[in-house]
């Protein structure tokens, strides 16, 4: 029972976090068509916010607005010097971002060296949680996840924003001549998928090592979550995270974590080959 | 016509000279990872090597020539690592190598070296290498866990082990010595499982070894795999039910892990840059000295070029000379002594000290060494 329970948790924990580090990419992919290969260096050097508050000598509580910040600039930069010219050009973003990925890391190589750094959980420790072990940190960060998506999808569902965004997706040239600023749109969406991944950098960073190649942990699974699940909406992120996220957890524990991989690695091929569009797709 | 003489004659006269300075310096090559996943040991590496050259250096040299190091990046695929090989060698004239890299540049360079130049092996690694002209400093699995599992179970008072590791051949041939040492000791081993690089996930595993019952883990992971997982398990609070032991945890890695998650986490190898012997403190305060407070930590892997110089040092003054057939009928029993302590060649691998070290404090604390112990049967 007890081991059930567990697995039950680390099944909800991998998803939830699978989601969240895919919701960014969801963002710049499923929406602008980007395929952005620098996706996981977002996610690194949102990881890379606590490090810096640490060296500047700045309260932990700063490490949010410092997140939020850096990636802010770093992608306006990016959207405004390369992405924007890879708006129709999907498979030539693919490049372009590949690129930028090898970019950001020697940067964040040349500024904080190669060597591991090592968060500090701020909320060390486990807790009795339905009668298992488990640790605080992550129950805090799920309950969080748990508001922050339900948040999410109630704005998506409601505000005149998302109505822009989910206009101009569909078709940008209809919306820009219905008077919605296209390219100010574009940009801000890219600025706060980007900012998200580096959100959920920032959340992962004290369970995870920090260092400049991490992005490449994170890349492909989060492709493998929308090949899956479906680009351009919020369902597909769902149905892509707990594909993914689920079968690989629950694989990885009844066989072995080759198997598990392994298995995800083979849906994602079906899929790709079969439904391309993934499970959920609108169009 | 005067003055083309004049010319001629002062023009040879310098090219001799250079030629004789020439003749004067041994080229070594030093081929350590400077891009790559092994990159992290590109400093420490360079830095050791550097140091022990300066050093033999002011003792007079290899075999009365000085050394001139030349370094070579290895840490990109065996093929490429393979043709920076050649360059130093053939185009550059290197006359022997110092190789601290992985496993399978070791293969292509071994392939292509075909015994004609002297190639010291230095990392820690899965033992067997037996091909002509190559001699190895680097801990074998046997050295590493044939005094100290026994020493530990009894120590921590733990008898069921989970295996844990990367799924390729150093990981493997570890839990093979493994096993047979953990039977010795009177302890079984209570799971085994091998991860794709891939994967960065570690809760399916942890489910396992927490349902094993294990009281300790032996670590075969490598790089962020081994930060991770060793975080991971933390903050579990697995380190109440079992010990862990690597034989791959060194200073990077364990800053990596972060104090906190690392109580009960020990380490088995044959440095360690807090080991307190003199000479091994002798070597921080020469490498601090002309690498400066800031310099790339010391550690295992990025110390054993120093010892790989000092094998060269060693196997050149008794041979005579840097020839590779030299050399090879020199090796046995040939000693030296540095800041790992005394080494003896036997097989072509060191008989060294082996340091048990806890990580618990956040920083490695030698806890146990055993000298002269044996690199195992290699060469069969």
């Amino acid at each position: 029972m007890e081991d059930a329970l567990l697995l039950g948790l680390n099944t909800v924990w991998q998803i939830a976090t699978l989601g969240f580090v895919a919701l960014g990419l969801a963002i710049v992919f499923g929406l602008l068509r980007i395929m952005n290969m620098a996706h996981g260096e977002f996610v690194m050097i949102g990881a890379y916010a606590p490090v810096i508050t640490t060296q500047l000598g700045l309260s932990p509580w700063m490490q949010i607005p410092v997140c939020i910040l850096s990636i802010g600039v770093i992608a306006f930069l990016c959207e405004r010097l390369l992405i924007r010219h890879f708006y129709d050009r999907i498979f030539d973003s693919l490049l372009a971002t590949w690129g930028l990925s090898l970019l950001l890391r020697e940067l964040v190589e040349l500024t904080f060296g190669r060597s591991f750094q090592s968060v500090i959980s701020p909320l060390p420790g486990t807790v009795l949680f339905l009668g298992i072990s488990y640790p605080l940190y992550r129950l805090v960060v799920l309950a969080g996840l748990l508001i922050f998506f339900t948040v999410l999808t109630i704005w998506y569902r409601q505000s005149l924003t998302a109505t822009r965004i989910k206009a101009m997706v569909a078709n940008p040239v209809l919306a820009q001549a219905a008077g919605i600023k296209t390219a100010r749109l574009s940009a801000s969406v890219f600025v706060v998928g980007c900012i998200v991944s580096g959100l959920s950098g920032l959340m992962l960073a004290p369970l995870i090592r920090v260092e400049p190649f991490i992005g490449l942990d994170y890349l492909l699974r989060c492709f493998f979550v929308l090949v899956l699940g479906g680009l351009g909406s919020l369902e597909g992120l769902g149905i892509g995270s707990v594909g993914i996220g689920g079968v690989q957890t629950i694989v990885g524990t009844i066989s072995s974590q080759t198997g598990g991989y392994l298995t995800i690695l083979l849906v994602s091929i079906f899929f790709l080959w079969l439904r391309p569009r993934g499970i959920y797709s609108k169009n | 016509m005067k003055r083309m003489k004049i010319v001629v004659t002062t023009l040879s006269l310098v090219l001799f000279t250079c030629g004789l300075v020439m003749a004067q310096t041994a080229k070594i090559g030093v081929l350590i990872p400077k891009s790559g996943p092994g990159g992290l040991f590109g400093p420490s590496s360079q830095n050791a090597a550097t140091l022990a050259a300066e050093q033999i250096n002011a003792r007079g040299g290899l075999a009365g020539q000085k050394i001139e190091l030349l370094f070579g990046d290895v840490g990109v695929p065996p093929a490429e690592a393979v043709q920076t090989a050649m360059g130093l060698w053939k185009g550059m004239g290197v006359k022997a190598f110092i190789g601290m890299h992985d496993s399978a540049v070791r293969e292509a360079l071994i392939g292509r070296f075909a015994g004609q130049v002297p190639y010291i092996y230095t990392p820690v690694y899965e033992g067997g290498e037996c091909s002509t002209s190559v001699f190895v400093v680097g801990e074998t699995p046997d050295q590493q866990l044939k005094p100290v599992l026994p020493w530990i179970s009894k120590k921590e008072k733990v008898s069921k082990w989970y295996l844990i590791g990367n799924d390729y051949n150093w990981p493997r041939d570890t839990n093979k010595a493994a096993k047979g040492y953990i039977a010795a000791a009177g302890g079984s081993v209570v799971g085994e499982e091998y991860l794709p690089f891939t994967v960065n996930e570690f809760d399916t595993s942890l489910q396992r070894i927490k349902s094993s019952g294990a009281d300790a883990v032996l670590i075969t992971l490598v790089g962020g795999a081994s930060v991770n997982f060793n975080r991971a398990f933390a903050s579990f609070g697995m380190d109440k039910q079992a010990i862990r032991l690597g034989t791959l945890i060194e200073e990077n890695t364990l800053a990596g892990i972060g104090k906190g998650n690392s109580k009960r986490l020990y380490s088995s190898a044959a440095y360690f840059a807090s080991l307190q012997t003199p000479s091994a403190k002798k070597l921080i305060a020469a490498y601090t000295k002309r690498f400066g407070n800031e310099a790339a930590v010391l550690n295992t892997l990025g110390q054993s070029t120093y010892e790989g110089l000092l094998l060269l040092e060693a196997l050149a003054k008794k041979a005579g000379s840097l020839d590779a057939k030299a050399l090879e009928k020199a090796a046995e029993g040939v000693s030296f002594s540095g800041p790992r302590g005394t080494a003896t060649m036997h097989g072509k691998h060191v008989a060294q000290s082996i340091y048990v070290a806890d990580g618990s404090s956040g920083t490695f604390e030698v806890i146990k060494s055993f000298d002269n112990v044996s690199p195992g049967n290699n060469c069969k």
